[in-house]
């Protein structure tokens, strides 16, 4: 009857499922509880970090906040309000040019001097929310996604034609002004001004999940279709809900552009649409902070990863999938996951099942890792082309060892580590499963094993 | 007498070729309880979703006092004041019961665009939904995801949420099925006491409910009203005996 009824179970772009799992009353008082103090305690670490990073870290530090912000504001959408929205780097890329223009316009001085121009990111991104959610919210599920994502399309292909906005291949660049007594030339200085920003951003979007539109939000995830018959225009609901989403994407963009004082066109990406849905959904989109988390510590995965190992993208690729296929609430599912369990299980059987795991995990670790790195030496171009023939290949180094190709050996440990730790994963499943099973309500809760 | 509330005139709905309510001419009047009754599938969830804005219907017009309300969207015509139920159980699964309800009351206190206060200021809000969680019987399950209470459970939560945009206009499509004897014994009584002063139209198949709790009955088969009238009259016609229940009318 009505294709995209939320009740149906077989709506493709629910994520109904994956939230599904985590009972909702453990959810929504944990998160009540567990969520004000967790951000001021957050709040107070993250102003104490600058006293123990370098200035480089300082700078992936800043580059994590924003991540935070864009991946919260994303999840208004995704995990409230159940719309996946393909793309958001849209909004998050016309905060970053309003913001860039605005501070060359204004050069930090008058009634919006630099730390407020971000303010321009969010009229941006909410004005271009206006608009395409308009039209996208006009439909949910799987269509909603495809609006979203060709409406990106669009203005990611026009954007390098409109070379007096965009900037055309070279982009938009300004200068951070001096103002309020400050010079924003540090490293420092931009990443408490980002703080500020994303701290007051977050206060924001948690209050607006306690406000009768808030609560809403649940209702058009929940059930769009019966609140119609409650009185609401759910149209301008959904509308409503978009443009809070991609006005607070559009203040993440702000302070991208004044962290790197340019914007460019490749802000619009979809890469960047791609990385923002699977941040939110590592870290897990049914509760508040999880799309933050998902994204502070995707951050700091590329940041310290894509130094070591070139293969960076296929093993953030591979957690996810991982993620989505055993542990579908995303990483905050695990609190209470294991807070079911604790309640029922002794503390001594609850430590080696976590130690299993845990071993299970370091071996399939070091499996897949070693068989990653030493494939991508071997098919590397540079080492296919001293390739003689008829000659045996030589060896790669990994690790500070020789490792010979033709070798069985070589082969032998990355498989015997992956079967090792596949049994002790199989193993460890089995026991969590016991566990659950003995304690029936602990069972609902956690990653499948 | 009363004025009618609500008329339906020269009502038709096809699906493609199929005619599901051919021709409906009926009058609701202001503070009665209507019942419309009828075999499985004669049309009577179908002319609850043209009345509630579910489908426009193909012809014909409906009017709630003197307002035209058959092109209107579902929530304007709650806004007007009339609000319904499902034959199905509609909720929100995943939210708990007090949430159920109070999306249903934010409503009526103009909160709908409200992002601005926290809605547990909203003290009338609260209120209301409590005395709302007694009424349905379901203050003990007040935390409870919907999605997990029991069917019957559900079954008074949707009519919970239905009364919680205060309608003056209640459409209750068989409330009851698959409630216990005392579940149905206290939603009668329940409907008895929150219909005061309002108008009920309900769908319902146990004649024991429709007859003790019906000011009038309408009988729809095959897409028509064949007769409208006191439970009385109704138990009387001799066309609804012979359509509706056949030669041994027993149950009437």
């Amino acid at each position: 009857m009505n294709p995209t009824n939320p009740m149906d179970p077989t709506n493709p772009m629910d994520p109904a499922p994956a939230l599904a799992r985590v009972p909702a009353r453990v959810r929504a008082a944990d998160a009540d509880r567990a969520a004000v103090p967790a951000m001021l305690a957050g709040a107070a670490l993250l102003a104490l970090l600058p006293a123990v990073l370098s200035p480089g870290l300082l700078n992936a530090a800043n580059q994590m906040l924003i991540a935070v912000l864009f991946a919260s504001a994303f999840n208004v959408l995704a995990g409230q309000s159940g719309m996946l929205a393909f793309g958001h780097a849209a909004y998050f890329g016309i905060g970053a040019f309003a913001t860039i223009h605005a501070m060359n316009a204004l050069g930090g001085e008058g009634l919006l001097p630099t730390p407020l121009l971000p303010v321009f990111g969010l009229l941006a991104g909410g004005a271009l929310g206006v608009a395409a959610g308009w039209f996208s919210t006009q439909r949910t599920g799987v269509y909603f996604s495809m609006i979203t994502l060709a409406l990106a399309e669009l203005i990611h292909a026009l954007a390098p034609h409109l070379k007096e906005v965009f900037g055309g291949e070279a982009g938009v660049s300004s200068m951070r002004m001096p103002a309020w007594g400050l010079d924003f030339g540090s490293s420092l200085q931009v990443y408490y001004l980002t703080l500020a920003w994303v701290s007051a951003c977050l206060a924001l979007l948690f209050f607006f999940t306690r406000t009768p539109v808030g609560r809403l939000a649940l209702g058009l995830r929940e059930n769009g279709h019966r609140l119609k018959f409650l009185g609401y225009n759910v149209h301008a609901l959904r509308l409503l809900v978009f443009v809070v989403s991609s006005a607070f994407a559009g203040v993440a963009g702000g302070l991208q552009a004044m962290a790197n004082e340019s914007a460019n066109y490749v802000l619009f990406d979809v890469r960047l649409s791609s990385e923002v849905v699977l941040n939110a959904y590592i870290g897990g989109v049914g509760v508040f902070f999880g799309p933050a988390l998902g994204a502070a510590l995707m951050t700091l995965f590329g940041y310290f990863v894509s130094d070591l190992t070139r293969s960076w993208l296929l093993y953030q690729g591979i957690l996810f999938v991982l993620i989505m296929m055993y542990l579908p609430t995303g990483l905050s599912g695990l609190l209470p996951w294991w807070r079911a369990h604790s309640r029922h299980q002794p503390a001594g059987r609850l430590a080696r099942l976590a130690a299993l795991s845990l071993l299970a995990g370091a071996l399939l670790l070091a499996g897949t890792v070693l068989s990653v790195e030493l494939l991508q030496r071997v098919f590397a171009q540079d080492y296919q082309a001293q390739l003689a023939a008829g000659q045996a290949w030589p060896a790669v180094a990994f690790l500070g060892r020789d490792w010979l190709p033709g070798a069985p050996s070589t082969w032998l440990l990355p498989l015997a580590l992956l079967a090792a730790g596949s049994l002790a994963a199989r193993a460890a499943a089995r026991r969590w499963q016991e566990a659950g099973d003995a304690a029936p309500a602990a069972g609902d809760g956690g990653p499948t094993p | 007498m009363s004025q009618p509330i609500l008329t339906l005139t020269g009502l038709r709905k096809s699906f493609g070729p199929v005619e599901i309510i051919r021709g409906v001419d009926l009058q609701v009047l202001e503070g009665e309880r209507h019942a419309v009754i009828g075999p499985n599938g004669a049309g009577k969830s179908t002319l609850f979703h043209l009345v509630s804005g579910q489908f426009p219907p193909s012809a014909g017009q409906i009017h709630l006092g003197q307002t035209r309300i058959d092109e209107l969207d579902a929530h304007r015509i709650n806004r007007l004041g009339l609000a319904r139920s499902f034959q199905i159980t509609n909720i929100f699964p995943r939210l708990s019961v007090f949430e159920n309800l109070r999306l249903g009351t934010m409503q009526r206190f103009g909160l709908q665009y409200n992002f601005w206060r926290p809605v547990r200021r909203a003290r009338d809000v609260a209120e209301q939904t409590e005395t709302l969680l007694e009424q349905v019987r379901l203050a003990r399950h007040r935390d409870t995801p919907a999605g997990e209470l029991s069917y019957s459970e559900q079954r008074a939560l949707e009519i919970g949420i239905t009364l919680a945009s205060d309608p003056r206009v209640l459409l209750l499509d068989e409330p009851m099925a698959g409630m216990s004897r005392e579940e149905t014994e206290y939603t009668v009584g329940l409907l008895r006491e929150l219909t005061c002063g309002r108008t009920l139209m309900i769908v319902e198949h146990d004649m024991e409910v429709v007859f003790s709790l019906s000011d009038r009955i309408s009988v729809v088969v095959y897409g028509q009203v064949i007769a409208t009238g006191t439970p009385e009259e109704v138990r009387a016609n001799p066309a609804v005996q012979e359509a509706y229940l056949g030669s041994g009318s027993a149950m009437l």
